[in-house]
């Protein structure tokens, strides 16, 4: 599990010029709203489509990270929840979904299949939804636990308390890359060779670190 | 100490069909003539028809039937009032590789009579065609079609043949055959660009999109037989080169595949 990029907290500025107070703290707040409401798309396919519902279920409760409704359109979405494998049927669909939630979208990748293909190496599965849309953070397990996914949720926290609204490119939108595959297709080729795409995956798709990311902030003792 | 006819079971499983690929019975013995009576009957009605029988794991009946007549044969379990086979449990296909043939199967049940049978019929692989029972049951519709997708076994006279499981644009063959590659034909990179270039609308006749859109179908009285009527109507409004009753071919139906993801992109808005 990691972060695909690491905003840290912008001291200069993307064009050079030193972040002023003011723009810092309204990034504070913007950024503080966006994690404080984000709500979840939900493209359950498979078994870890359960353990999502159990995250949203009373006992693990996302609720109390501001994901207070799972948003069924995603028009009215922020965070990608893809749980599950993908069929190369469904990736369209995938896609699709992808590219009609606004702007700021974020996506998770939750579990083996979803990041990998998993044990699926197989002629009708994707192998990694990152070769379809953009993914910020892979959660792994087969199915990870509930705990597994609001660790990614929080990473995902961690992700956009980086963020800066002044560099534009973090949150451009490009319609005419609507529909098309995420990565190219020499990358696609190289990190779904048979047997590779568990071990190549993360590395090429801009992964900066494969292990466990520990924060100075980290809630745990 | 396995008893003899699972140690029979486990033989058969090794050695593949007991049929050789000109269609007669090899290793498996033939099953007692009186053991089920419907095969009973059916060599008294069909005779030569009937290839043979031969029995699985002490009660599943196995009947091999000739490809030209089998439709013919089918539809006699189906209506003959002493046989009643009404439901159609199953319509699978088997290869066994190595140029072999393939083995069509129809699992069969009759609910009055608590009665099952299983009838096979072996196509050679050069030409894969069958008959299709879905005149007789109606659910032979779907599981025909998913033959044909994965076997690639084309069913004459079914009324609506196109995958059902992978992509309409899928071009690798027929995914369920022995000598069909597991990770497909194609590389990942090509079988992403080629996913992505379709939309999923190109799955659906514009007939099943009518109901995912919830569009209004004109009301026909008169049942089920005018039902079909009216679904080819309400295609025909969508598409005037749908008028045809159930269009068969990709270019028949699609609705603007012609246009680009961003065109279908908006499509999905409504």
């Amino acid at each position: 599990m990691g972060l695909t990029e690491r905003h840290e907290l912008p001291v200069v500025s993307p064009d050079g010029g030193e972040a002023s107070f003011l723009t810092t703290r309204l990034d504070d707040i913007v950024n503080w709203s966006r994690r404080s409401s984000m709500w979840p798309m939900p493209f359950g396919t498979a078994c870890c489509a359960i353990e999502m519902m159990a995250m949203a279920a009373t006992k693990y409760d996302v609720a109390r990270f501001g994901m207070e409704r799972m948003s069924y359109t995603p028009r009215q979405a922020d965070l990608l929840i893809c749980a599950g494998r993908v069929t190369y049927k469904m990736a369209p669909v995938l896609r699709r979904i992808w590219d009609q939630m606004p702007q700021p979208k974020w996506c998770i990748s939750m579990g083996a299949c979803a990041s990998s293909g998993g044990v699926f190496d197989v002629y009708s599965m994707v192998q990694g939804i990152d070769t379809i849309v953009p993914v910020d953070v892979y959660v792994p397990g087969c199915p990870p636990r509930p705990e597994g996914l609001i660790y990614g949720i929080l990473l995902i926290h961690e992700k956009v308390r980086g963020e800066t609204l002044k560099n534009p490119a973090l949150r451009a939108e490009d319609s005419a890359r609507a529909g098309l595959p995420n990565l190219p297709a020499e990358v696609v080729a190289e990190i779904t060779t048979p047997f590779g795409n568990s071990t190549n995956q993360n590395k090429v798709s801009g992964l900066l670190s494969t292990g466990a990311v520990s924060r100075p902030t980290d809630r745990h003792p | 100490m396995a008893k003899p006819e699972l140690k029979d079971a486990i033989a058969g499983l090794e050695s593949g069909p007991e049929t050789t690929p000109n269609g007669v019975a090899t290793a498996r013995g033939e099953a007692a003539a009186e053991s089920h009576p419907t095969v009973a009957a059916l060599r008294a009605q069909f005779g030569d028809a009937v290839l043979h029988h031969t029995v699985y794991s002490g009660d599943e009946h196995v009947v091999y039937i000739v490809p030209e007549r089998s439709q013919e044969l089918l539809s006699w379990l189906r209506h003959d009032p002493g046989q009643c086979f009404d439901l159609l449990k199953d319509v699978t296909a088997v290869d066994y590789g190595a140029g072999r043939p393939l083995e069509l199967v129809y699992e069969l049940w009759s609910v009055p009579r608590r009665v099952g049978l299983r009838v096979k019929v072996t196509l050679p692989l050069e030409s894969l065609e069958a008959d299709s029972v879905e005149p007789i049951w109606k659910t032979a519709n779907w599981l025909e079609r998913e033959v044909y997708d994965m076997f690639g076994i084309h069913f004459r006279g079914h009324p609506d043949l196109r995958r059902i499981m992978m992509p309409e644009n899928y071009a690798e063959g027929h995914p369920l055959r022995k000598d069909f590659p597991l990770r497909g034909r194609f590389s990942r990179a090509e079988q992403t660009r080629r996913a992505l270039s379709a939309p999923p609308e190109d799955n659906y006749t514009p007939d099943e999109l009518a109901v995912a859109l919830q569009e209004e179908r004109p009301a026909v009285a008169g049942g089920e037989v005018a039902d079909e009527r009216s679904h080819a109507a309400a295609s025909a409004d969508l598409d005037p080169a749908a008028a045809s009753p159930r269009p068969n071919t990709a270019a028949d139906w699609s609705l603007g595949s012609s246009g680009s993801a961003a065109a279908g992109t908006q499509g999905a808005t409504q």
